[in-house]
């Protein structure tokens, strides 16, 4: 913990509050008084049952959306800046790829908007299709991909912008226990490389125990957060560790947190 | 029951059934035509007839057979409803565009585009014949507002089928309003394009034929109302009838084909296929290569 807390904040939330208005005009509280604050290079998930604010807070840290009360801060500058300076990487819960573009020019796309070069973009997509395991099928096009892999063309793509930070919003729900523990696997593999801050959305107990450093405990009705529990797992986590008696005491102690907050 | 659906998977089966089943009941009812006038060729002649008029060799016209007249006249009439047909979906394309830019200029236009259809060419002809003055930009003119229409509604609905979630991350990559246009909008927006074209295309023919009508200098239109008045043979009326159905039919899989040409999609699958026969063949293998495509289920 105190090592984490030596690399520094890079995002800071402060009695942030988002409040939406539905179809019926009356207000609904998506997030209140959330205060904590994300280290540098942390695995950090945000754990919570659906409806408890999880995107909502995802989004704007991502500058997706407008806090109403309260504030997000980042290295000392609002989440515009730093959209603005292309330091987001987001994974969608769906892969958002686009039918037309092969796997490897889905990579390319957001080195496109940013103007590199024909060899770099090239070069880049090669290498992040190679990380994710599907350099044979750079060629392929989105439909002709199972749903795990076009979930690992995304994250190729969100790696392939080398960002600060990475949001990722529940971005293996949809996939088979197989796909998603090769997933895991993979995605830390890929963060240890890379060493970038990853804010992870889940509603999986066990998948943000096997993934982070810390869990932000959320609660519905109105989204707040009502826990953090540090996870004292080594590291590099391993599938076994899945099996050992501090991984089950951990998801006991995060489940604990969730029938004390919201019931 | 499940052999004949498994028989029908195939396109060309049951096309062929159609074909067949067109014939039938059209010999069917020229028999019964034949059997109770006196001019049977003016109503409904015998399948047998028409084709013997393809290949017959008399001269109906300033020593030209049936289907000389026609594939002359033919010419005219095709090139102006392709002339139309170019303007009218470039005009619809970027009528959709500028409608996708504008939210406010979207809700003026979109109700009243419908209005357009809703005039009958016969109507809208002499109307754009007054404004122009000049009998063949008329032609051109209305093959390009009855193909523009079904090219505009399409390419719109192509812009605003491109979901939430493509715009969010275009967003967090802080792409500029121009390079979404380009790298999302539009390219979401050519299939749907395509289905306009595909629409569109025979009905320039149409119009084209149609307008020809009005005013006797050329075009397949003009033989044709002299045929009907029986200034010519009879034949000629019905080649045209199925010349221009041929045509109509040929125009929207030229479409089709246009647009496979073009589609990255398609193309990359072609090449996959290409490599594929080429390895196949120098592995000597006889496989035909599965490369299927799934179609996102519809939700
Ligand atoms: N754009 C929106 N308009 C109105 N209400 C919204 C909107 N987005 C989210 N909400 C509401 O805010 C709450 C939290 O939503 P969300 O952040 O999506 O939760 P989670 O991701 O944890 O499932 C829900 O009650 C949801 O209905
Ligand atoms: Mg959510």
């Amino acid at each position: 913990m105190s090592e984490l807390q030596e690399r520094g904040i890079e995002i800071q939330i402060r009695d942030l509050g988002v409040t939406f208005q539905d179809n019926a005009g009356h207000d609904v509280q998506a997030l209140t008084g959330v205060n904590f604050d994300i280290y540098k290079g942390e695995f950090i998930s945000l754990l919570g049952p659906s409806g408890c604010g999880k995107t909502t807070l995802l989004r704007t840290i991502a500058d997706l959306q407008e806090p109403t009360e309260g504030t997000v801060r980042i290295s000392g500058m609002t989440p515009k800046e730093i959209r603005l300076q292309q330091k987001f990487g987001f994974v969608f819960q769906q892969p958002v790829l686009f039918d037309w573009r092969t796997v490897k020019k889905n990579v390319e796309l957001p080195l496109e908007i940013m103007y590199q070069s024909k060899e770099d973009r090239s070069k880049r997509a090669d290498e992040m299709l190679e990380m994710v395991g599907l350099k044979n099928f750079s060629d392929h096009f989105p439909r002709q991909l199972s749903g795990g892999m076009q979930q690992r063309v995304n994250i190729a793509r969100a790696f392939g912008i080398r960002p600060e930070i990475l949001l990722m919003d529940e971005p293996f729900s949809a996939l088979d226990e197989f796909t998603k523990e090769k997933l895991h696997e993979d995605l830390l593999r890929i963060w240890r490389q890379t060493n970038k801050t990853i804010v992870f959305v889940t509603h999986n107990i066990q998948e943000a125990v096997f993934l982070s450093d810390r869990i932000c405990v959320l609660s519905p009705h109105p989204g707040r957060l009502s826990a953090i529990v540090d996870v004292d797992l080594p590291r590099p986590r391993t599938l076994e560790m899945k099996e050992s008696p501090r991984f089950t005491e951990l998801v006991y102690e995060v489940r604990g947190k969730f029938e004390g907050g919201s019931v | 029951m499940k052999k004949i659906h498994k028989i029908f998977d195939h396109k060309w089966a049951s096309t062929l059934l159609w074909i067949v089943l067109i014939i039938v009941a059209w010999e069917i009812a020229a028999t019964v035509v034949a059997a109770n006038n006196r001019s049977p060729e003016n109503i409904l002649p015998h399948l047998y007839q028409i084709l013997a008029a393809v290949f017959s060799t008399s001269k109906v016209s300033q020593g030209m057979t049936a289907v000389m007249v026609v594939l002359t006249s033919a010419k005219a009439t095709i090139l102006r409803a392709l002339a139309g047909f170019l303007l009218g979906i470039t005009a619809g394309f970027f009528l959709a565009l500028v409608m996708k830019l504008s939210g406010l200029l979207e809700k003026m236009l979109f109700p009243y585009l419908m209005l357009i259809q809703l005039i009958p060419v016969l109507g809208l002809a002499p109307i754009i014949l007054a404004i122009t003055g000049d009998i063949n930009s008329s032609r051109v003119i209305i093959a390009a507002v009855l193909s523009f229409y079904p090219v505009a509604t399409n390419t719109l609905a192509g812009f605003k089928s491109v979901d939430q979630d493509k715009y969010d991350l275009m967003y967090t990559y802080a792409a500029k309003q121009r390079t979404i246009y380009t790298k999302v909008l539009i390219p979401s927006a050519i299939p749907y394009f395509f289905t306009g074209t595909k629409i569109g295309a025979p009905m320039a023919i149409t119009a084209s034929i149609l307008v020809d009508t009005l005013q006797g200098d050329g075009g397949l239109g003009c033989i044709l109302s002299q045929s009907l008045r029986h200034a010519m043979s009879i034949y000629v009326f019905w080649l045209i009838v199925f010349f221009s159905a041929f045509v109509g039919i040929l125009s929207t899989y030229l479409m089709t084909w246009i647009e496979a040409l073009i589609s990255p999609e398609k193309r990359g699958i072609r090449k996959a296929r290409r490599e594929y026969k080429k390895s196949a063949v120098s592995q000597k293998v006889s496989v035909c290569p599965q490369i299927s495509i799934r179609r996102r289920k519809a939700e």
